[in-house]
């Protein structure tokens, strides 16, 4: 029973999901008062009359109180969980108990994020936003809600059974020395050999990174790159993971690997499972069109088979045709956020992906809408703000200055898009102070509006779109499987036993850690695993699920706590102890004292690095307040003991593991 | 119950016990009289809207949502705004209901939370700021309908036969009864205000409970309990009882010191209604509870304990403890067994003239209907001594036929109770002609009733016993479980009552209350005395924070005992009262939960469970700073030691 509903103010469905339940108990609802043919419009029209009473009470309670709702809870225990972004109202519910309200709000949150991924600063106007999710055409709003409801779902997976989008950090395999030849690979040999290549159509590579599953082998960044932020990273990870699903929790790595396939993609599989005993010749370069298509297309059926909804038989998109997604960059004078990259994702193997990241040769355009956005931002701000003479003096000044600003780069544009804005720009000429609000905002919606036109709109089928070459597309995927050839099924092991409690036989009674450093984003753990086929430390099946679930209501229920502003927690639950810590050093790595942590509202963004960077932009900001020019780093460690130990050695046990766990040398397995 | 009040009045008046309850009872009788707009609107941050709306008035589109508001708080909100709450919040709430099949229970607002209760067309909601725990909101109101409830039976039934005014006086004023005791703590955990046992002879509240043991010696006597200027010194009852008895309690206070008082108005009584589980566990017997401890797991265990009185429970460390309650239980029961054979032969034998004289005049049921009437209509003028007057003649001309009569209904009644409160715990929500009951009722055939069989008459008696239920509970809505109304007695000595709840049929026999009347008088007055000497509040004990702050927590009798003092450290902001709201609730989330510490800047504190108790502990000074990261020598992880060792003194033991 889970839904997530994004409506406009007038009640107007602009995205949903549904499980399978949830689409049952609806139509059972409508059914009862009217009787109708299912279909796809049917239900979107039964979920929409269903919500209509809420979402029109939600606005009338903005409009005359001032307050909105955060959440309902009824006594058979559903919850929902609204909220308002712009003029979209986000709903999330949950029927079945898997969901809390700090989870529904998370899935929101999360699903904003997709969709900033997704559009761009589209997203700042409503208006706009609104046309882009709600597709006048029913075959392309299909497929885009399709896409969306994929995303949601590979993410609803992660976070219910992957440790790192448990707590929101990046996990790395670890295995240094690999590691470290794959980004001299990814460096001297791919990265170099593409961004020469005449091939990229101006195209350049940022960002390459190879996954194995969730868990990153390696990262290289190119020189002129900006860091990518982890929340931007997380959500590349979601959308790979979209593209090429691996069934981490089923498939055993080796021989058995086409057996949890598709028929459809088998042959494909087949041809790597006796990978290792085989001679080399037999792996080079076959990876065709044709190949590339059956696994995406495989990856696609099994979404759609799993899918709520009808299945409307969507294309698949151009394997080659890159996604274009707008991440974060740092650039000298500040953070520029939604900035169009391209995004290739070049499947190694399943479960191993190659993921290129490209900055498109019009992104310097993105900047500039940026700037101008912001200009008008303030402007508008200021406007609102002050008295009207002075705010009118001051808001003179900066008209003038943004007029000329605007009016000097469109004419060196040179785009017929732009042109309209001239117009526009002209328009006020002869303003007064109260018409200088409205055509602030005017202008952005056309900023944004023209953002569109440069980097949502689809070229035409007809002309080539901006890419790097197929061939140089899969000139990268052979090296890279080249390079990788012989790690392989030692990879896919490997990212299901990262690391073992094994490892740590001096900690007796230790049953579970995560540390997490957040200034890098990056998590440690031993590995979960719950399946009844592989047999971990904890045992299997019921028992390591048992430990499993502890584990994820204690990162749960630690959160409540630091949002209250408590940032060491004990707790002894059951026959556990589980510890909780949150602490601060300086880049020596030098203890900082304990400060006043930040206290949040029960509505505020959830904490975590995918959505929002609770750490980085609330809590290291506050800390820092009292660190100035001092670069602060922030750790988490959660513990879990046996009740039995005492007390003072589970404390020695996490004061070592907190030393120990960020020094590769003392880490028994780094 | 001055519990709201000294919050108030609390910042002005030094000594918190004596003249915070008379000013309570100042403020109370302030309330009723109508000038409340700025003592209501100080407590408006604390519970800021609270609002019965029934949506079987606004039906057709003409009707306006204001014909629908039958109880609004604060009062003075416009009525422009009190129709867009309970519009929006019962329309969005009948939404939700609707797509979920469930009533909605919790409602949130970004600045405020709302408990709902949605029962047929009625909508209660009770708002409150964000930073209180959803938990304790929704217990407030659920003790706030049960209140209702309790003085004046259905809802729906109350709102035919009274007017509008009339109820909304009586929601008012339990509505300010219920707004958070003295501190922050009291708050959070909705406890009952107790005299401080450290400061009180042992022996006096021994004495108290022996009091109310004696007054049980009458067999119409159920349970009762004492107070003391608004504080429970002795209690026979659940705390949700003993809550709702102290309501009416402090009312009669004010009523007695605005009143020249005689010794007529030292007695007095009225009507309330138990649910029917709360009667059966009253009119079973100790080695009945005993006997059914065992099938109705958990919750009937802390309710046998409570039975005992509790002050002795609470004193009394462990092993003496158990030595010392055999005494004064056998007596009890001996006391009880006279009276349950008695009424069991009146079931036996006059079966026959029962089944005649029920349909002539069964006296306590069918009366009750023109009863009621009989009752809420005088108190709308608050006319308590005519009421009562009005009821007792009533009683003397109708139900004084015969005292066969009496007896023949009584069993009746007992009967019917027992078997309908067969199903213990799920009693709230108890059904007429549920299947569950009619199980229920063949089991206490079975274990009770044998005699009943094999007389030949087991059969019509059980009939009898389940026939009388629809005119009790004549209620249109199936869905509330019917009440049954009993006698509230108060005896009042100065600042002490002793509260009975007794059955209907008390008041008519004069004889029994003479008996009690006398043989308590004496105990009573020696009581007050004593009671009076002891110095309302320990020199030196408040203002003087100790190196450590505490709170100890009995979930069975609801009793708090702290050193926090209950005013100006109590504030909410205090880091000590955060971080215990934050664990109670926790505490409520997480069933296997047994301690805890949380750290933040400011505080550490440590919080323990166990099943019958939560306590809080905080160490004042030590050296708090630190890096947060992980170390064994931390003060933080002394606390659940330190708390052990300082605890004892409190009588608290952790081990």
């Amino acid at each position: 029973m889970k839904c997530l509903l994004i409506a406009s103010e007038s009640a107007e469905v602009l995205f949903y999901w549904t499980d399978p339940e949830f689409q049952q108990n609806i139509q059972q609802q409508y059914g009862s008062s009217q009787e109708e043919g299912q279909g796809l419009p049917a239900f979107e029209d039964s979920i929409s009359t269903l919500f209509a009473p809420i979402i029109i009470s939600c606005s009338t309670m903005v409009d005359r109180l001032g307050d909105s709702y955060t959440s309902f809870t009824t006594e058979n225990n559903h919850i929902y969980v609204l909220h308002q972004f712009d003029e979209c109202l986000y709903i999330a519910v949950n029927g079945d108990g898997e969901e809390g309200e700090d989870a529904l709000r998370r899935k929101i949150y999360v699903m904003k994020k997709m969709i900033e991924v997704r559009f761009g600063m589209v997203t700042l106007s409503s208006n706009l936003l609104r046309r882009e999710l709600r597709p006048q055409d029913t075959e392309q709003r299909a497929r885009l809600w399709k896409h969306l409801q994929g995303l949601l779902e590979t993410y609803s997976h992660l976070r219910e059974n992957d440790q790192s989008f448990l707590v929101e950090a990046v996990e790395r395999l670890i295995h240094p020395t690999l590691c470290e030849q794959c980004i001299e690979f990814l460096e001297r040999r791919l990265v170099q050999q593409l961004n020469s290549s005449a091939e990229r159509a101006g195209e350049e590579v940022l960002h390459a990174f190879i996954l194995v599953h969730t868990k990153l082998l390696a990262f290289y960044s190119s020189r002129n790159a900006s860091s990518l932020a982890t929340s931007d990273l997380l959500a590349l990870i979601i959308m790979a993971q979209n593209m090429y699903p691996s069934n981490v929790d089923q498939d055993d790595p080796g021989p058995e690997v086409g057996k949890f396939q598709k028929p459809r993609t088998r042959h494909h599989h087949k041809m790597f499972s006796t990978s290792g005993s085989g001679p080399e010749s037999f792996y080079t370069p076959e990876p065709s069109p044709t190949d590339r298509d059956s696994s995406s297309s495989g990856g696609l059926c099994r979404r759609m088979a799993e899918d709520s909804l009808q299945a409307l038989e969507v294309p698949p998109p151009d394997p080659s045709t890159p996604r274009r997604v707008f991440l974060e960059i740092s650039g000298k004078d500040g953070l520029y956020p939604m900035m169009p990259h391209s995004l290739y994702c070049l499947p190694l193997w399943p479960g191993i992906t190659l993921v290129l990241l490209t900055k498109i040769p019009t992104s310097a355009v993105a900047l500039s809408v940026y700037k101008f956005l912001e200009a008008f931002a303030k402007l508008e701000k200021c406007l609102n703000g002050g008295q009207e003479g002075s705010a009118a003096a001051r808001g003179q000044l900066a008209i003038h200055d943004i007029r000329s600003k605007l009016d000097k780069f469109i004419k060196a544009s040179q785009q017929n898009c732009w042109m309209i804005l001239l117009n526009s720009l002209r328009s006020c000429l002869y303003f007064y102070f109260y018409s200088l609000i409205p055509w602030c905002k005017n202008m952005k919606t056309q900023l944004c509006g023209i953002y569109r036109q440069c980097f949502l709109i689809d070229s035409g089928p007809g002309d080539f779109p901006q890419r790097l070459s197929p061939r140089l597309q899969e000139r990268a995927q052979t090296m890279a499987q080249e390079k990788l050839m012989d790690w392989k099924d030692f990879l896919l092991v490997k990212s299901k036993r990262n690391i073992t409690m094994v490892s740590y036989p001096d900690f007796p009674g230790l049953i579970h850690f995560i540390c997490v450093d957040r200034s890098t984003g990056q998590m440690i753990a031993p590995s979960l695993s719950t399946t009844e086929r592989t047999t971990s430390e904890l045992g299997k099946g019921p028992v390591a699920q048992f430990i499993k679930n502890k584990v994820w209501s204690l990162v749960s229920t630690t959160r409540n706590f630091l949002r209250k502003g408590y940032s060491t927690v004990t707790l002894r639950d059951g026959d556990f102890y589980f510890c909780y810590f949150l602490w601060f050093e300086n880049e020596m790595g030098y203890k900082l004292e304990a400060g006043d942590i930040p206290l949040l509202p029960d509505d505020s963004a959830p904490i975590g690095m995918l959505a929002w960077d609770y750490y980085s932009r609330k809590l290291l900001r506050y800390y820092s307040k009292n660190h100035q020019g001092e670069v602060v780093r922030c750790y988490e460690l959660l513990t879990v003991h046996l009740g039995v130990i005492p007390t003072e050695i589970i404390l020695q046990h996490c004061r070592q593991l907190a030393s120990k766990l960020w020094e590769p040398s003392r880490n028994p397995l780094l | 119950m001055h519990g709201p009040c000294t919050g108030l009045f609390g910042q002005c008046l030094v000594p918190p016990v004596d003249s915070s309850f008379d000013a309570a009872i100042g403020f109370q009788s302030r309330a009723r009289s109508g000038s409340t707009s700025q003592a209501l609107l100080n407590r408006a941050s604390r519970c800021s809207y609270f609002f019965l709306y029934d949506g079987s008035k606004v039906k057709g589109e003409g009707d306006r949502t204001r014909e629908g508001i039958c109880y609004f708080y604060p009062e003075e909100t416009p009525v422009d705004k009190q129709e867009l709450l309970c519009g929006q919040l019962a329309g969005v709430g009948r939404c939700v209901s609707e797509l979920s099949s469930s009533p909605v229970r919790i409602l949130r607002l970004r600045r405020n939370k709302y408990a709902i209760r949605m029962e047929g067309h009625f909508f209660w909601a009770l708002g409150c700021s964000a930073d209180v725990p959803i938990a304790s909101v929704c217990e407030r109101l659920d003790q706030l309908i049960d209140l209702f409830c309790f003085y004046s039976d259905s809802v729906r039934q109350s709102y035919q036969l009274n007017s509008q005014e009339t109820l909304s006086a009586r929601w008012a004023q339990y509505f300010l009864h219920l707004q958070p005791g003295s501190s922050e703590l009291h708050r959070i955990f909705s406890c009952l205000r107790t005299i401080d046992s450290t400061n009180v002879d042992p022996l006096l509240l021994l004495k108290a409970a022996l009091i109310l043991q004696a007054c049980q010696r009458c067999p119409l006597v159920l349970a009762g309990c004492i107070l003391f200027r608004g504080r429970v010194v002795s209690t026979q009852m659940s705390p949700e009882l003993t809550m709702k008895v102290m309501v009416h309690e402090s009312e009669t206070y004010a009523k007695a010191q605005s009143s020249s008082s005689s010794l007529d108005a030292a007695v007095s009584s009225i009507t309330v209604f138990l649910t029917t589980s709360e009667l059966q566990y009253l009119q079973s017997a100790p080695v009945h509870k005993d006997l059914s401890s065992h099938s109705t797991p958990h919750r009937d265990a802390p309710q046998k304990k409570t039975r005992l009185s509790r002050t002795l429970s609470e004193m009394a460390s462990t092993e003496s403890d158990s030595s010392d309650l055999g005494p004064p239980q056998s007596p009890h029961k001996m006391s009880f067994s006279p009276c349950l054979s008695e009424s069991d032969n009146s079931v036996f034998s006059p079966a026959p003239s029962q089944s005649t004289a029920d349909p002539l005049n069964p006296p306590p049921q069918s009366p009750e209907p023109p009863f009621s009437n009989g009752r809420h209509s005088p108190e709308a003028e608050e006319e308590e001594a005519l009421d009562e007057s009005c009821y007792q003649s009533f009683h003397s001309n109708g139900g004084g036929d015969s005292q066969v009569h009496h007896e023949g209904g009584g069993s009746a009644f007992d009967e019917r109770s027992s078997l309908n409160g067969g199903d213990g715990d799920a009693a709230r929500d108890f059904r007429v002609g549920d299947s569950g009951n009619e199980e229920s009722h063949d089991d206490e055939d079975d274990g009770a009733a044998v005699g009943n069989r094999e007389g030949g008459c087991g059969s019509a008696q059980g009939d009898q016993g389940e026939d009388p239920l629809p005119p009790y509970g004549g209620f249109e809505n199936p869905e509330e479980s019917p009440r049954i109304p009993m006698m509230l007695y108060l005896h009042r000595v100065k600042g002490l009552v002793l509260a009975l709840l007794t059955d209907p049929r008390f008041l008519s026999d004069e004889a029994s209350m003479e008996e009690v009347y006398h043989s308590s008088l004496a105990s009573l007055n020696g009581l007050e005395a004593h009671l009076g000497t002891v110095p309302p509040v320990p020199p030196g004990a408040p203002g003087a924070p100790g190196p450590y702050i505490f709170a100890h927590f009995d979930c069975i009798q609801s009793t708090l005992t702290t050193n926090l003092s209950g005013r100006p450290g109590g504030a909410p902001e205090h880091p000590f009262v955060r971080a215990t709201s934050l664990l109670h609730s926790h505490f409520c989330n997480t069933k296997t939960l047994q301690e805890a510490i949380i750290r933040s800047a400011g505080a550490a504190v440590y919080g323990t469970r166990s099943v019958a108790h939560e306590t809080y502990f905080q160490q004042h000074g030590g050296s708090l700073r630190n890096s947060g990261i992980p170390n064994h020598q931390d003060s933080a992880f002394s606390l659940p030691g330190k708390a052990r060792h300082r605890l004892l003194k409190h009588g608290v033991n952790l081990l």
